[in-house]
């Protein structure tokens, strides 16, 4: 008798331990085909019920009234003033530098070719998966583009396939720097080559702060291929010549998953643009050094001095100076460019006072399973993917979003089809240049406030650009009442955004 | 069962081994790495999932094995003490679960302030002795059953 009430125990011992984990791990996994509309909660931050309803919890499209997102592309049809076929490929190529990885091309290199754009010009890209069975996307970094064109498998359209091809079309409004990556198993891909520069010039030409005209525009893709660090898959030293005294604008672009610390060497330099906006009153600055979150852009204006300048990018460098030159490379500066402070104030054309709706995006991290797999995850205010919440908005409307990051880790925060204006950081207000992004380097500890406008409908991501992280869990969306997507996350096309 | 329970105790001894190991031995591969390479280490290189230099495999493994294979030992460990009726067994092997538990959490809170990494080292310790004792008493109650008689053993 004493020996069955033992073996009962035990087993009930047992149970009370393997019972809540495996229903921990149940529960954790997802269906082969969901909508991203389906995830989480939906969160109103504050604000009015929307009287188009929300379609969170109902699924697929077909709602009477709802309008299909896959609808909302750019209005001019007429002929495209800039086209690009580019063509997708997986193989084993070699990059500027002379090194061979294996990896992604677009027309054969990575990074692909540059998109380059006179502002208003209307931009069609036509998209061919060659060989890469995944399927692909393209999503334009930092252009608000309609949200059909916004290159989110499974969110605004399914992954274009081997064989298939998808046309990007949209007007290219936004002067800037920007970026273009696939969105489809972003954290492989884009980590593989899948990604190139768009440039999108003023119509009179690029100018200097000084209003000079001839401006040598120098682009600057940093990305890391098989743990090698590349400037436009060049490697070490890479020599732009510019006679003494010549305006350079540097675009560097940060397409790795961590944010990167860059410096000028032997020349004062100015923060011109960061994500695609132009600073107002840029200051000059010397011996100081900025940093550039993953995913975002900053451009640098340098005038080249006699012996000449390097712009310092994490091991590699670009060196402009009349040809030969080779100025001494400095140590990365002790002091950083805060974007808070830098620049002179400007008017902001948005009012924070008067926001419709105030959210919160809290990151921390907790431990649980996620898709199956036991681990410490992400969670968005206390909850863990995909209980994660639902930023509703009706169109117009003025948001602000409190970004607070205690999670012990870095997060470049980045939201698809808007850019958001930087109010404040851990309580203090911005005093400079008014801060506009769409990727924010948010450290462990801090709190950001941002404001924007509601003012590009549709389904749009808001997630953190080290791209593994978002794979783990750190992703939640933007939704305007009154839309619908009809794509849904795996499929038949095995969509996967992250 | 008691030999499942000594071996399960010893093998969680024997992944603190290996996580000492590993961990070492990835950073004495980031400092070659850094001092004869010139590798540019930062939180752009961190994220890359390249393998920047062979040893990083030392941080996969450290990583691999202390959130999932001990935790995963370890807990085995506490079901098989239920069935095993080792005496004092459910506590020794509760307590080298409590310890794996600690562990984590330090080895988690070690990336926010590096203190939590310091007692991590230390806790290693705790851990490696507990698991290692846990699994040497039944190994003496065994030696000692087989010295009685196996009438003994069958009571015990």
């Amino acid at each position: 008798m004493r020996r069955h009430l033992r073996a009962i125990l035990a087993c009930l011992a047992t149970a009370a331990i393997v019972v809540p984990l495996g229903w921990l791990w149940w529960s954790s996994l997802m269906p082969d085909e969901y909508s991203v509309m389906d995830m989480g909660y939906v969160d109103l931050g504050g604000g009015v019920q929307p009287a188009a309803g929300t379609d969170h919890g109902e699924g697929q499209a077909g709602h009477d009234g709802h309008v299909d997102i896959s609808t909302l592309v750019a209005e001019d049809d007429g002929p495209a003033d800039v086209q690009l076929d580019l063509t997708a490929r997986e193989e084993t190529f070699t990059l500027a530098s002379g090194r061979e990885v294996s990896g992604y091309t677009l027309n054969g290199s990575s990074p692909g070719p540059t998109l380059r754009a006179v502002e208003g010009e209307v931009v069609e890209v036509r998209l061919t998966n060659e060989n890469i069975p995944e399927g692909i996307t393209l999503h334009w970094h930092g252009i608000d583009v309609p949200n059909a064109m916004d290159g989110v498998a499974g969110v605004t359209q399914d992954s274009v396939l081997e064989g298939e091809t998808f046309t990007y079309r949209y007007v290219a409004e936004q002067v800037g720097t920007y970026w273009y990556h696939s969105h489809q198993v972003s954290h492989e891909q884009v980590r593989r080559g899948l990604f190139g520069a768009v440039v999108v010039e003023p119509a009179g030409g690029v100018r200097s702060t000084s209003g000079e005209g001839d401006v040598l525009d120098v682009e600057a893709m940093v990305h890391q291929y098989g743990g090698a660090r590349t400037v436009n898959g060049q490697e070490g030293d890479i020599a732009v010549p510019a006679e003494p005294g010549r305006v350079v604008r540097v675009r560097v672009t940060n397409t790795d998953n961590g944010p990167m610390t860059i410096w000028v060497s032997g020349a004062p330099y100015k923060v011109v643009a960061v994500d695609g906006h132009e600073v107002n009153g840029p200051d000059e600055v010397e011996d100081m050094a900025l940093v550039v979150t993953a995913g975002g852009r900053s451009d640098l204006e340098i005038v080249v001095p006699e012996v000449g300048a390097r712009v310092e990018l994490a091991g590699n460098a670009i060196v402009l100076g009349p040809e030969g030159s080779s100025p001494a490379a400095e140590d990365a500066p002790v002091e950083f460019v805060d974007m808070l402070s830098y620049g002179e104030k400007g008017s902001g054309d948005l009012d924070p006072a008067q926001a419709d709706r105030r959210f919160e995006y809290v990151i921390g991290r907790a431990p649980g399973f996620l898709k199956g797999r036991p681990g410490l995850w992400w969670t968005i205010n206390g909850h863990r993917w995909p209980d994660v919440p639902m930023y509703t908005v009706e169109a117009g409307d003025v948001v602000t979003m409190r970004i607070a990051n205690e999670s012990g880790e870095v997060h470049p925060m980045h939201l698809h089809g808007h850019h958001a204006w930087v109010m404040s950081r851990n309580g203090e207000d911005a005093t400079g240049s008014p801060w506009w992004v769409d990727s924010l380097n948010v450290r462990d500890g801090e709190t950001y406030e941002i404001a924007f406008v509601a003012d590009n409908p549709g389904l749009w991501m808001d997630h953190c650009h080290n791209l593994p992280h978002a794979a783990e869990g750190l992703v939640a969306h933007l939704m305007y009442a009154g839309y619908t997507t009809p794509f849904m996350v795996g499929g038949d096309h095995d969509n996967e955004p992250e | 069962m008691r030999t499942v329970y000594k071996v399960l105790a010893w093998l969680v001894a024997l992944g603190v081994v290996v996580q000492a190991a590993a961990i070492v031995y990835a950073i004495a591969g980031l400092g070659i790495w850094v001092d004869r390479d010139g590798g540019v280490l930062d939180k752009a290189a961190f994220e890359s999932e390249e393998e920047l230099f062979p040893e990083i495999v030392g941080f996969i493994v450290h990583g691999m094995n202390g959130t999932m294979v001990i935790p995963a030992l370890a807990l085995i460990l506490l079901i098989v003490s239920f069935f095993a009726k080792i005496p004092g067994g459910i506590m020794w092997a509760g307590l080298v679960l409590l310890t794996v538990v600690v562990q984590v959490f330090l080895g988690i809170f070690g990336h926010e302030a590096a203190i939590w990494g310091g007692l991590h080292g230390i806790n290693a310790l705790i851990l490696f002795s507990l698991a290692v004792y846990a699994g040497l008493r039944v190994r003496n109650m065994q030696r000692q059953a087989e010295t009685v008689g196996p009438i003994e053993h069958e009571r015990v």
